[in-house]
């Protein structure tokens, strides 16, 4: 046989080449409507909530006056709520996330480091009802029990300390809403400090070890200042997690509009708000209310995720 | 060794001036190509003998890849990379706009470096281009598969677990196979760009072997980092260098008595 | 004086160790109580008419059926939308988009999207699809979790087709195959079990979730398959009963929470398994 036997020459097309395009548009499509999505979110919470924010201006800021009877509405209360419980959520469990993290890479011995690993990434993974559960059935009442009574029967009448723990002792406050929080991010930020720990180069570390350092010099000199970038971008997403948090925060957070005035009283998130009255809405002006509320979350949580992907660069698949 | 001329650019045209144009299947002309700005083919004018092997050598980044990957475009993957000036088959101008590559590369296949086995069983990887093109039967197809299993000297390994996934099988074996799944499709053109670079020597000899089989039927163009690879396989060499052909000639001729002093040295063993 | 120095570096250090050996303990306990808790009251909580009743009047005998066919309906519904919407997109961001400007905005809006609250997602679709045609729906929760599953989809996907060999892209390419033919029988079949896990890893995110489906699928006490009209879903019939005031719902609240822990946590370690299998490290 020669070669001009052999190899076709007057070829077709290959089967399907017609439909290249098509499918080209097809995935462009599906990519565009995570833009659609999020773009609609953005239009619809703030065409939803503008009633609101436009009849009530700065005062829906400022205001902590959440009156649905006279279908007047102040959301002060639910966003400082959000922001306080998430930061101290995000105070409770950073060093201890960071000491996790730092003992998988650094102490854990070997036969342990896998199981950990995956039980915190597991841990991660569990639904954040749960935690909701548990705080509400078994926390809180332990807390009120065991922290609450105590404190507050052994605080002197007009010190420091009867300020900060005036309330009702039932356990659903501000300081047990930020443990809970904190214990549910703990899994989460853990599990990425550990991966980031990770991608510190292994020669990198022991050239320290090799140095004569201790592992404390190692991780505050080595460790820490080739992830700070990835480790603040980290954090601020653990803080994105607790700030959109509903059920674990709406069970044990006591449900008030008005300030916290100390850790053991009750208050509100945006989230939990919204979670427990948007089906009980009955004016257009509290749903609107509500639906602003959203938003203002949303303006929130958008700028602390930017700044964390930023941080993180878009390689960071968490 | 006597190396005399050094006048590089002029060496290798004396020799291509003597190949009959209708025997020859491929040629360059002038060609360029760019990386981004980056230019790492300069004017490289290389004829293929129709079917003969033609080897490339020369040291790492001499572009002797660059040009084998001009030859099927498929380079076109990836934004910023282009080529310029002429590469006709059969006396058509591939770099044509208007030159469909799917179908070009249906003409001229390609085995790469490391092998590249579908996720699919053995007889799928070797139907999967023939499928493209033609509609055969189950028979037609069976015949197909064995025939390309056959001219890759895989067939007797493999004849009993067609249905096992390509990937089961061993490096040579899977690198065979892809001979088989290139040659399927019935090109006119095979372009081999290193690929015994990943396999242990027998499995080398053995494709070594294959190639010199198939070349009674295509037109081959190998890119190798071994020279006693060139000389054991093909009929006409062109040695690169910095992204110029600096000779070109029948094989034996080329390491026996190379013109170029930058040949005598590489070949030499004096660098690269 | 230089003793004295190595001294106080080791104390640090020996501090800065047992600090960390201290908090993981302290962690790990919280979480396995945390755990211990959900595992003795959920099994406490589960009897013969959990998977066989539906939702309880107050003070009557009931289960959980209605809730658990209600969450698989929606999570199967959401499963489906979410895999072709995101594995087409992740393709895209991989093999299409690349580096275009915007696929990089494309890509940034799926990582907020990725961690956006998901109250946020059920307020969206309540106004999207709820408000406008009056009426919650079990096709507004499908849709409102498939919205939460397509970013992990659309992450996963690209991920692990970017890790595909460049020299398996080409070799499909080599052989004239049609891009579109090359990504769907080569690329998606060589990277299956990491869209596979991708999409494991994202239902065990929507099964557990509750606040995208409080104001688009609410609730409801009967067995439904009408997925235009309201239907029960296991997390917001635990959000319901848990803070009701009888104790036949609690205790039903605590079986529901152990079931859906167990189906999440199953699933992540099934997808973990796959991983693994494929990649042996």
């Amino acid at each position: 046989m020669s070669v001009t036997d052999l190899a076709i020459t007057d070829r077709p097309r290959p089967k399907g080449a017609a439909f290249d395009p098509v499918f080209k548009w097809v995935c462009a499509a599906a990519a565009t409507t995570l833009l659609a999505a999020l773009t609609g979110i953005v239009v619809l919470l703030a065409i939803g909530g503008w009633p609101a924010l436009s009849k009530f201006g700065l005062s829906f800021f400022t205001s902590t006056d959440w009156n649905p009877v006279t279908d007047v509405f102040g959301g002060e209360g639910p966003i400082v709520g959000t922001l306080v419980t998430s930061f101290m959520a995000l105070l409770f469990s950073l060093p201890i996330a960071f000491g996790v993290a730092v003992f998988l890479v650094e102490f854990c011995p070997r036969i342990l480091r896998r199981p950990i690993g995956v039980a915190v990434e597991l841990l991660a993974g569990v639904p954040s009802i749960v935690y909701g559960m548990w705080g509400l059935f078994v926390f809180a009442p332990f807390f009120a029990t065991y922290v609450e009574v105590p404190a507050m029967s052994a605080a002197q009448p007009g010190s420091l300390l009867e300020m900060l723990t005036q309330g009702v002792p039932n356990g659903a406050n501000i300081l047990t809403a930020s443990i809970v929080l904190a214990i549910m991010i703990l899994p989460y930020m853990a599990a990425v400090l550990r991966e980031l720990f990770l991608t510190v180069p292994v020669q990198l570390r022991e050239s320290g070890y090799g140095m004569g350092s201790t592992t404390l010099e190692v991780v505050t000199s080595i460790t820490l200042p080739y992830v700070r970038r990835s480790a603040v971008g980290a954090v601020m997403l653990g803080l994105g997690r607790a700030l959109g948090e509903t059920m674990a925060v709406t069970f044990i957070i006591g449900n008030s509009h008005t300030l916290p005035k100390s850790f053991f009283d009750s208050g509100s998130t945006i989230a939990s708000t919204i979670a427990n009255e948007f089906n009980e809405a009955t004016t257009p002006m509290y749903t609107s209310a509500l639906i602003a509320l959203g938003f203002v979350l949303f303006l929130i949580s958008f700028v602390v995720l930017a700044i964390a992907r930023a941080l993180l660069g878009s390689e960071k698949a968490v | 060794m006597n190396a005399v001329n050094t006048d590089d650019a002029e060496v290798y045209e004396q020799y291509t001036a003597q190949i009959a144009p209708d025997t020859i299947k491929l040629q360059t002309r002038n060609l360029d190509f760019f990386y981004g700005k980056n230019q790492a083919l300069h004017s490289v004018t290389l004829p293929v003998i129709n079917k003969g092997v033609t080897a490339l050598i020369g040291p790492s980044g001499c572009g002797k890849s660059t040009l084998l990957r001009a030859m099927n475009r498929i380079y076109g993957l990836y934004p910023g990379q282009r080529a310029a000036g002429e590469i006709m088959l059969d006396g058509q101008n591939i770099l044509d706009k208007k030159v469909d590559v799917a179908t070009l590369r249906s003409r001229v296949g390609m085995v790469f470096q490391k092998p590249t086995p579908f996720p699919m069983s053995i007889h799928d990887n070797v139907a999967f281009g023939v499928r493209l093109y033609e509609g055969l039967n189950r028979a037609e197809m069976e015949q197909r598969v064995e025939e390309s299993l056959r001219k890759a000297a895989l067939w007797d390994e493999v004849k009993d677990k067609l249905r096992h996934s390509g990937l089961s099988l061993s490096g040579g074996q899977q690198q065979r196979l892809c001979v088989a799944r290139g040659i399927a499709v019935r090109p006119e053109v095979l372009l081999l760009d290193e690929p015994a670079s990943a396999l242990d020597p027998v499995s080398t000899a053995k494709l070594e072997e294959t190639i010199v089989e198939l070349k009674k039927d295509y037109t081959i163009v190998i890119v190798t980092h071994n020279l006693q690879q060139a000389t054991r396989v093909s009929d006409n060499t062109g040695f690169m260098f910095l992204g110029r052909l600096i000779e070109f000639a029948p094989t034996a001729e080329l390491f026996s008595a190379p013109k170029a002093k930058r040949t005598a040295d590489y070949i030499g063993g004096r660098f690269g | 004086m230089a003793s004295f120095r190595r001294a106080r570096r080791s104390v640090a250090s020996g501090a800065f160790t047992g600090f960390c050996w201290v908090v993981t303990g302290v962690a790990l306990a919280a979480l396995a109580l945390i755990l211990w808790s959900l595992l003795v009251k959920g099994i406490g909580g589960i009897d013969q008419n959990t998977f066989t009743m539906d939702t309880p009047a107050a003070g009557s005998v009931g289960g959980l059926r209605n809730a658990i066919v209600g969450s698989v309906i929606m999570c199967a519904m959401a499963m489906v939308i979410a895999v072709v919407v995101g594995v087409l997109a992740g393709t895209w961001l991989a093999e299409y988009g690349r580096n275009s400007v915007y696929a990089n905005l494309v890509r940034f809006l799926n990582d907020i999207l990725l961690s956006a609250p998901s109250v946020l997602i059920g307020l969206f679709v309540y106004e999207f699809m709820v408000a406008p045609f009056h009426g919650f729906s079990a096709i507004a929760g499908a849709f409102a979790l498939a919205l939460i599953a397509v970013p992990i989809i659309t992450r996963t996907t690209e991920d692990v087709l970017k890790l595909q060999p460049t020299a398996l892209r080409e070799a499909g390419m080599a052989l004239g195959t049609p891009h579109w033919s090359a990504i769907r029988q080569i690329l998606w079949k060589s990277a299956g079990s990491g869209i596979l896990t991708g999409g494991l890893l994202a239902f065990a995110r929507i099964s557990g979730e509750t606040a995208p489906l409080l104001f688009t699928s609410l609730n409801e006490q009967f067995l439904n398959f009408n997925l235009t009209k309201e239907m029960a879903s296991l997390p917001v019939v635990i959000f319901n009963d848990a803070l009701s005031a009888y104790d036949d719902l609690v205790r039903l609240a605590w079986a529901g929470a152990l079931i859906i822990a167990v189906a999440v946590l199953g699933t992540n370690v099934l997808a973990r398994i796959i991983t693994r299998e494929r990649h042996p490290s």
